[in-house]
Formats: structure tokens, C-alpha cells, sequence
């Protein structure tokens, strides 16, 4: 069992909340610290903190969100971190497999594990060598509830697409092209039309998906024929998903 | 000759990968004859995706066209991704009818 001790500061990085909310967790006893003195420093233990965060899906799309959005780029805890494919790979093999157990999917589950494929390659792809801070994605996911998240601190999807399409004017632009243009030009990159793959695998099943870069954001959901991608007020380099199932 | 594509793995996702599956199994592909049919069996495959397709089918179609069969392609990811491919590919895999087992590749008109 990991015993390790974690500062209030470092366990607010790790959870993505401030110090105060801690403080504030710690005395309703929704997060409890240990104290060596009891007036002396919150510490936590880590397996605390690991259960808490595999307990409280809500807070792991935030913690992504945070990681996303954070101006400092940090490296994600490590048992979300997929550094490069091949982790990745070997993580979305798990999930495929343990997908494969839930019974409600059906036949259906590779469906869903084909998307989070070509969502995480995504990234790895259009940002090879080109990782403006920390490469590699967020990666997490939490089957009793249906959610998988994905995020990537990568250039984001109007900056990939300008080098097929210059005129690209912004994020809104950039995320509608993604999902619904087909690109066959194989010059100057490769483009694997993943994310139209994804739009027509969501709208013909039972599957959400909400889809954010830069300042834009879609979300999709079976039989949508209108996708529109909306502008959000917070802004940020790289991607954010979100799929429900 | 047959190529059993669960021989690459069953989870066969992203271009990387693709790539990589494409350049290992090219050497093999210079003992297909002229008039040689080349069969993918999918038999096996649990997720199949566009980026890894992309890069080894879309190879395998510029090199042998209409010659391309494809087996066993009933899984869910396949259908899906092989209906994507026709679309960026512009082309039309004909479906035989028989429990949507083989597609044969044709050129859209």
C-alpha cells in the first residue's frame, strides 16, 4: 500500500481545487488530511487522494480541465498520463477489454473503443515533435458511469487544419471542419478524417460527445443532423473530450 | 494470398502503428503474383479504426485495386470504418450480399 504524504499544496495540484476548498473538505470530512500537531500542516495520505479522484468522476473531467487550461504545463499524474502512443495504445487495449465485459454494450463496445482510438491518436499525429509544452495526453475513464475523457495540451485543432486549410479564420471554423469536411488531400501531412469517423459513429449510437479547443466547443448526440460549434468565454491550446455512453 | 490482419493485433488503431504494420508486412507482399487476388481477413480484429486503416488498407488498395478482398468484416469498428474510407477514398466497396462477408473494391462512377 502506498503510504506515501502529500502537502495541501501538492494534493491541490494533483485534484485541481484550491487550498481553501481542501480546508474546507478536510472539516466536513469529505477529503480528511492527518495533521502531526493539531494545529500543524494538512497532509494527505496518497492512496486518499487516488481513491478520491477514481471516486468522483466529476472531478476527474475537472482535473482535466484544469490540466488543459492551466497556464503552467505540468506532467498529469502518471496513471492518466499517456506520454506517447504507445502508452496509449496499450491503455486503450484495457479499456477495449474491459468495454468488452459490460453487457449493455453488445456488439457495440468496439465501436466506442474505435473512437477513443482515433480521438487519442488524434493528438499523438497532429502533434509529433510539435508539443508546444507537455507531450502526451490525459487519459481517464470511469465505465460504471459511462464517461471517458480525453485531453492534450497540444496546438489545438485550427492550428493542425491551417496547413490544409489556410483560410481558416477561427477555433468555431476549425472544429465544424474537423467534423464534418472530408479532406482526402494527402499533402502536406496525413489526415485521417478521425473525427468524422467519430461525429458519424456518435450520431448513429447511443453516445455523447462534447468536444472542446481553443475557444470553441461541440457537442454531439445520436440523430444529430445540425452540428454547431459554439464559442466559449476561457480559451486554451490543445484539446478537451468528453464521451458519454 | 491471405492476410489475417489479427496477426498485427486485435486493437488496431492510430497511422504510427499503421504505418509500421504496413512496412513490416510489405516485404511478403512481393511473392503476390500478377493476377493474384489478395484477401484481408478480419477474423478476430476487436477494434479497427480509420487512422491505422488508412494506412494499410489505403496502401494495400493503391497497390492492388480491384484484386482486394476483404473477409470477416461483420465487427461493428470495420463496417464503420470501411463506410469512412469509402468517403475520403472516393470509391465503393461492393458488399456481396452474403452476411456482408467480402467486400470487393470497384472505383466510384
Amino acid at each position: 500500500m502506498n503510504t506515501r504524504l502529500l502537502t495541501i499544496g501538492q494534493t491541490s495540484e494533483i485534484i485541481g481545487v484550491s487550498i481553501q476548498t481542501l480546508r474546507r473538505w478536510d472539516n466536513s470530512d469529505k477529503l480528511s488530511s492527518i495533521r502531526k500537531k493539531e494545529t500543524g500542516h494538512r497532509y494527505y495520505k496518497e492512496n486518499d487522494v487516488e481513491n478520491y479522484l477514481k471516486n468522483n468522476l466529476k472531478d476527474l473531467f475537472r482535473l482535466a480541465k484544469n490540466w488543459v487550461f492551466n497556464k503552467k504545463g505540468l506532467e498529469p499524474r502518471s496513471d492518466f498520463y499517456c506520454q506517447d502512443s504507445s502508452v496509449f495504445q496499450a491503455r486503450l487495449i484495457k479499456l477495449e477489454n474491459e468495454l468488452s465485459k459490460l453487457k449493455r454494450l453488445g456488439r457495440t463496445f468496439p465501436l466506442i473503443s474505435a473512437i477513443v482510438g482515433e480521438i487519442g491518436n488524434n493528438s499523438f499525429d497532429h502533434n509529433l515533435g510539435n508539443w508546444p509544452d507537455i507531450p502526451g495526453i490525459f487519459f481517464s475513464y470511469d465505465l460504471k458511469k459511462g464517461k471517458i475523457i480525453l485531453a492534450d495540451r497540444g496546438q489545438g485543432i485550427l492550428e493542425t487544419l491551417k496547413k490544409i486549410k489556410p483560410g481558416l479564420k477561427n477555433h468555431q471554423d476549425a472544429l465544424y471542419t474537423a467534423f464534418t469536411e472530408i479532406i482526402s488531400g494527402r499533402a502536406p501531412e496525413h489526415r485521417g478524417n478521425g473525427l468524422k469517423f467519430v461525429k458519424d459513429v456518435v450520431i448513429s449510437n447511443e453516445i455523447s460527445l462534447i468536444f472542446q479547443t481553443g475557444n470553441a466547443q461541440l457537442k454531439i448526440q445520436k440523430n444529430d443532423s445540425d452540428l454547431r460549434a459554439r464559442k466559449t468565454t476561457a480559451n486554451f491550446h490543445g484539446c478537451l473530450s468528453l464521451i458519454r455512453f | 494470398m491471405t492476410i489475417f490482419l489479427k496477426k498485427f493485433g486485435t486493437t488496431l488503431s492510430g497511422r504510427q502503428f499503421g504505418r509500421e504494420s504496413f512496412a513490416a508486412f510489405k516485404p511478403s507482399l512481393r511473392n503476390v503474383k500478377n493476377k493474384d487476388k489478395v484477401v484481408v481477413d478480419f477474423e478476430g480484429v476487436v477494434t479497427f479504426t480509420p487512422s491505422w486503416g488508412d494506412e494499410f488498407l489505403g496502401s494495400l488498395l493503391d497497390k492492388f485495386g480491384k484484386r482486394l478482398i476483404l473477409k470477416n468484416t461483420d465487427n461493428l469498428s470495420v463496417q464503420a470504418t470501411l463506410k469512412i474510407l469509402e468517403k475520403v477514398r472516393k470509391i465503393n466497396f461492393s458488399r456481396n450480399g452474403r452476411n456482408e462477408v467480402i467486400y470487393v473494391y470497384s472505383k466510384k462512377i
